[in-house]
């Protein structure tokens, strides 16, 4: 059933309303419903309006936080460059150059400066340039003067916060305002004084960006601290490291000079080894110039046997030979020739150890063998055992190689073995061994001589200490310096008047 | 509780029995609002109680009839002011995991204060479902109606009762919605 007003024609039609009572009664009920419903339009309104209050407050909310978040995006930036900037391994002045450049931007200057100064005068070339947006670096003398003009060059105090000042030109006597500047300056190394200066045509500067900067400025000074310490650095590891060549040098030197001494000493004993074969094998010479002698007269013998009988019978021939004993001669030229060609063989053995230990220049580890190596030293220094000593070298093949100086190493059991020989002047044993584990070869240099004290034994290895009358007190010190190239480990064993040990350990060559 | 349900209560009422009847019973419950509702707005949560319980009493049913006809009746009026993608479903579990899963969180996203009920599902087979209604308003029945209301919306006949309710001496409400 449907309960409402319908329109007509333009007048109000009464339907199924039986009455004006319940017409009064219908129309207070609507009036009560078109109450409600402007009451709630005015409640919805007002809603409406709080809603748009808040959208709009929201809005400007969110347009000062968005303005906000991208300055500290900018100042983040600016400063996350900078650090990198500053932490990089750009040189100091194109550090201090990328800073200019950053700052620039970041505080939207229209020019950027570098200047450095010392004793309050401008130096260098950073003064015929300036850095903008649109140019990057390039020459701009006269407004580089301006901003030098108006900057405290005289003040060698390095001022902590950065400071502002009115850009003014004097133009017809009179001071032009040109907007402000902002500058810092900072200690550079040698007494010389950094500045950076930013010009703004502006009149006014966001002071918001002062705490930002002091940040940038602790962070170049720092920055500037740790180049010039680096450059301090770098410039006493060179001096260090040619300090280090110097005394490798003369290391080298000291080691061919302390070798050629020690050939020096040895000379008269390795003139006596070269001598001695030479001596009898000239000897032997002699003989073979008599043998030939006795060739020559046999066959003279046999040529006038010829022509005065046609033939030469056996008996003939046999008393001939008989007559210079021709059996003897055989047998001893060929035992002469033996040993010659033997005496020739230790000459040229003895001169290629000469070869090998006189060999100046640094060190070259090959692989050597230490047994070759004590047998040539022997063979050079052999003759400094006399008659009353006995050499006992059981070093073997089954000794390991080591990586090594063949030279330099038998420089360092020459002078163990003349050492020995010298403890042992009224005569004894020497005695050479080795012992080896999984990583190491240890040569052991036994002799039964005099024996070394304790306070002695300290100073073994201390440069220019000897006991030797006419020692230069070089030639263990050297060896120990060898040795730890070598990176092999020396100790001494010993007691006095029963002898010495030396035992030297090598690592094994792989 | 916001505007919207009394703005659908109030039309549901006059649909139902008229403006004279909804005026009576405004001017029965003397409410603080005194009726004038609007969509922008949120109203006292025991204003639609005491409403339900007036409607309840006049028309002599229970308030879980009246509940439940308001909840099925108002489906389809907050169904056609939906957004497109709720009309995308056409199985009655479907959409209930929708309401929990996305519907309500969209709904806390624009109304970070508005209270709406959570949907814990208890059981599932492919054609019945369990869920444990929680809400502090306690409009179970009207949740009964509500899901009749979305089945006949897609096309779909089910069942729905409760295995337990608070109402009914229970520790909780726990509707079950059957296919048939």
């Amino acid at each position: 059933m449907k309960k409402h007003l319908e329109t007509q024609m333009g007048k109000l039609v009464l339907s199924e309303f039986k009455s004006v009572e319940e017409l009064q009664k219908r129309i207070a009920l609507l009036e009560r419903k078109a109450e409600r419903e402007k009451k709630a339009r005015n409640i919805a309104e007002n809603q409406l309006e709080r809603y748009s209050l808040e959208i709009y407050q929201t809005n400007q909310s969110l347009k000062s936080a968005l303005a906000y978040s991208t300055k500290i995006r900018s100042e983040l930036e600016y400063l996350g460059k900078s650090s990198m900037s500053i932490a990089s391994e750009l040189t100091l002045n194109e550090m201090i150059g990328k800073l200019v450049e950053l700052t620039c931007e970041y505080c939207a200057a229209e020019y950027g400066f570098y200047f450095v100064t010392e004793y309050a005068l401008e130096i260098g070339d950073t003064f015929n340039k300036a850095w903008s947006k649109e140019l990057g670096w390039h020459c701009q003398s006269g407004l580089q003067r301006l901003i030098g003009d108006n900057l405290p060059f005289s003040k060698t105090d390095i001022v902590d916060p950065w400071f502002v000042s009115v850009a003014n030109e004097v133009n017809h006597h009179y001071l032009k305002p040109l907007g402000y500047i902002l500058y810092l300056n900072f200690a550079l190394s040698g007494g010389k004084t950094g500045w950076l200066a930013f010009w703004s045509q502006m009149e006014l500067i966001d002071e918001d960006i002062f705490p930002v900067l002091a940040t940038a400025r602790d962070n170049l000074t720092s920055g500037i601290q740790k180049r010039l310490t680096d450059e301090r650095i770098l410039r006493r590891n060179i001096q260090l490291q040619n300090l280090v060549n110097d005394l490798e040098k003369a290391q080298r030197q000291l080691i061919q000079s302390e070798k050629m001494a020690s050939l020096g000493q040895l000379s008269a004993s390795v003139a006596h080894e070269i001598n001695n074969p030479i001596t009898f094998i000239r000897s032997n010479m002699e003989v073979f110039k008599e043998y030939l002698k006795d060739y020559k007269s046999l066959h003279d013998d046999i040529k006038s046997e010829l022509v005065k009988h046609k033939n030469l019978g056996m008996t003939s021939f046999t008393a001939i030979c008989d007559k210079f004993d021709l059996t003897y001669i055989d047998e001893d030229s060929a035992a002469l020739l033996i040993a010659n060609i033997k005496g020739l063989d230790r000459v040229r053995d003895i001169v290629e150890d000469l070869k090998s230990f006189s060999h100046a220049g640094d060190p070259k580890l090959i692989k050597v063998s230490l047994n070759k190596c004590v047998d040539a030293a022997l063979r050079i220094a052999g003759n400094v055992f006399k008659y009353e000593h006995q050499v006992s070298n059981r070093m073997t093949g089954s000794c390991p190689l080591v990586l090594g100086d063949l030279g330099q190493l038998q420089q360092v059991f020459m002078n163990i073995f003349t050492n020995a020989a010298y403890a042992m002047r009224g005569g004894g044993k020497l005695s050479i061994w080795h012992t080896q584990d999984n990583q190491t070869v240890t040569i052991h240099i036994e002799d039964t001589g005099c024996g070394i004290n304790e306070e002695t034994i300290t100073k073994l290895f201390t440069p220019f200490f000897t006991t030797k009358p006419f020692g230069i007190g070089l030639g263990l010190s050297v060896s120990y310096v060898i040795l730890e190239a070598h990176s092999a480990q020396v100790t001494v064993d010993s007691e006095i008047g029963l002898g010495t040990t030396f035992h030297i350990s090598f690592p094994v060559s792989i | 509780m916001k505007g919207i349900v009394f703005v659908k209560f109030n039309e549901f009422i006059e649909e139902l029995w008229g403006e004279e009847f909804w005026d009576e019973i405004l001017d029965e419950a003397d409410l603080s609002s005194e009726g004038a509702y609007t969509t922008v707005v949120t109203y006292d949560d025991q204003e639609l109680f005491k409403l339900i319980g007036l409607v309840a009493d006049r028309q002599n049913i229970s308030e879980r009839e009246a509940q439940f006809a308001f909840g099925k009746w108002v489906f389809k009026e907050f169904y056609s002011i939906a957004p497109s993608g709720a009309h995308d479903f056409e199985d009655v579990f479907e959409f209930l995991h929708a309401v929990q899963d996305f519907i309500h969180v969209e709904v806390k996203k624009l109304n970070p204060n508005a209270l709406v009920p959570e949907f814990k599902f208890l059981s599932e087979t492919s054609n019945k479902l369990s869920f444990h209604y929680i809400s502090p308003r306690q409009l179970c029945f009207f949740c009964e109606g509500i899901v009749y209301g979305l089945a006949q919306q897609i096309g779909q006949a089910v069942n729905v009762s409760q295995s337990e309710c608070e109402h009914e001496g229970g520790q909780r409400c726990v509707l079950v919605v059957e296919k048939v």
